[in-house]
């Protein structure tokens, strides 16, 4: 079920408190949380944010399309590196054994 | 700019006149039959497509010399490299192959040598640039944008960070360091064990 609109979106006070100090400050820096629950506001546009997955700070880059969305989805907290092959089976239970190379990105990636 | 470029993968066999699935990397999934004769991860095998089309999510191929089905199940999970050299230029100045920016050296303005590109992940943010500092320490991420990479140097082999303060003074232990091994076989003090695992990647814009 959806938030109810009256209530507005939900942010932990601390964080806003913690992105006003930033945007003031004007240095740029990471803003470190563990608040995944918090709601991406429009005042967040260009901050730079850790967002902690369990592990580390994951730095998310907030830009006009993550607004609405939860801080939480863009820093996973699970790592997926796939089924291994019928194959694959035996030699993954070995102890010891190497993973497989990962692929090298075949797109071009944009710094724009 | 050397080196090879995985471009694909292989999937299941489909039908029993050889066809295999394959999931293209490629902005454009049907590209990948521009690159000329694939290579498999080895470079010992190399694969000529006869036909492409368009699957449900994924390509229908059928490679020179793959007849039945038998013969295409064995080509399941292979990766498809094509050699980095035949794969265009970028048409935007700010576009960059994974490729090239993997191994590249990182530094600050002022020259100091931070440490290395070793990948390029993308949680659904953008771009990051996954360096391995100089110092003994877990990797660090910084977001692939403008004002936090201002220069890429591909040619000269350097990227000039502004990383945010503080990103590569307080660098985490590697997973395990320092710790002792429980009594029910934890981790050793000297193995890492972080994950070495690079993510597959598709095209991806960052913003900045």
């Amino acid at each position: 079920m959806a938030r109810s609109v009256w209530k507005g979106p939900f942010v932990d006070g601390y964080l806003l408190k913690k992105a006003d100090a930033a945007r003031s400050s004007g240095r740029s820096e990471v803003i470190k949380t563990w608040s995944r629950r918090s709601t991406i506001l429009p005042q967040f546009v260009g901050l730079t944010f850790g967002v902690h997955n369990g592990q580390k700070h994951i730095p998310v880059y907030v830009t006009e399309d993550m607004v609405g969305h939860k801080f939480g989805e863009f820093s996973p907290t699970r790592t997926f590196v796939g089924h291994s092959a019928a194959g694959d089976k035996t030699a993954a239970k070995k102890p010891g054994a190497a993973p497989a190379a990962a692929p090298a990105a075949a797109a071009p990636a944009k710094a724009s | 700019m050397t080196g090879r470029v995985c471009v694909g993968k292989v999937g299941a066999a489909h039908g029993v006149r050889g066809e295999v699935r394959v999931f293209s990397y490629t902005e454009d999934p049907l590209a990948i039959r521009a690159y000329g004769v694939l290579e498999d991860e080895t470079g010992a095998r190399k694969f000529e497509i006869a036909s492409a089309r368009e699957g449900n999510g994924h390509l229908v191929v059928r490679f020179k010399g793959i007849d039945d089905r038998n013969a295409a199940e064995k080509l399941t999970h292979m990766q498809l490299f094509v050699p980095r050299e035949r794969l265009p230029e970028p048409k935007d100045e700010d576009e960059f192959y994974h490729a090239d920016l993997i191994g590249l050296a990182v530094e600050t303005k002022a020259g100091e040598r931070l440490g290395e590109v070793i990948a390029v992940p993308n949680y659904g943010a953008g771009d990051l640039l996954e360096i391995r500092p100089l110092k003994k320490g877990q990797s660090v991420l910084i977001p692939f944008v403008g004002d936090f990479v201002p220069v890429v140097d591909v040619k000269g082999g350097k990227i000039v960070v502004d990383p945010p303060a503080g990103l590569f003074e307080d660098i985490p232990p590697l997973e395990g360091e320092g710790r002792r091994r429980s009594r029910r076989g934890g981790v050793d003090a000297d193995t890492p064990t972080r994950s070495r695992f690079a993510r597959s990647t598709s095209p991806s814009r960052g913003r900045r």
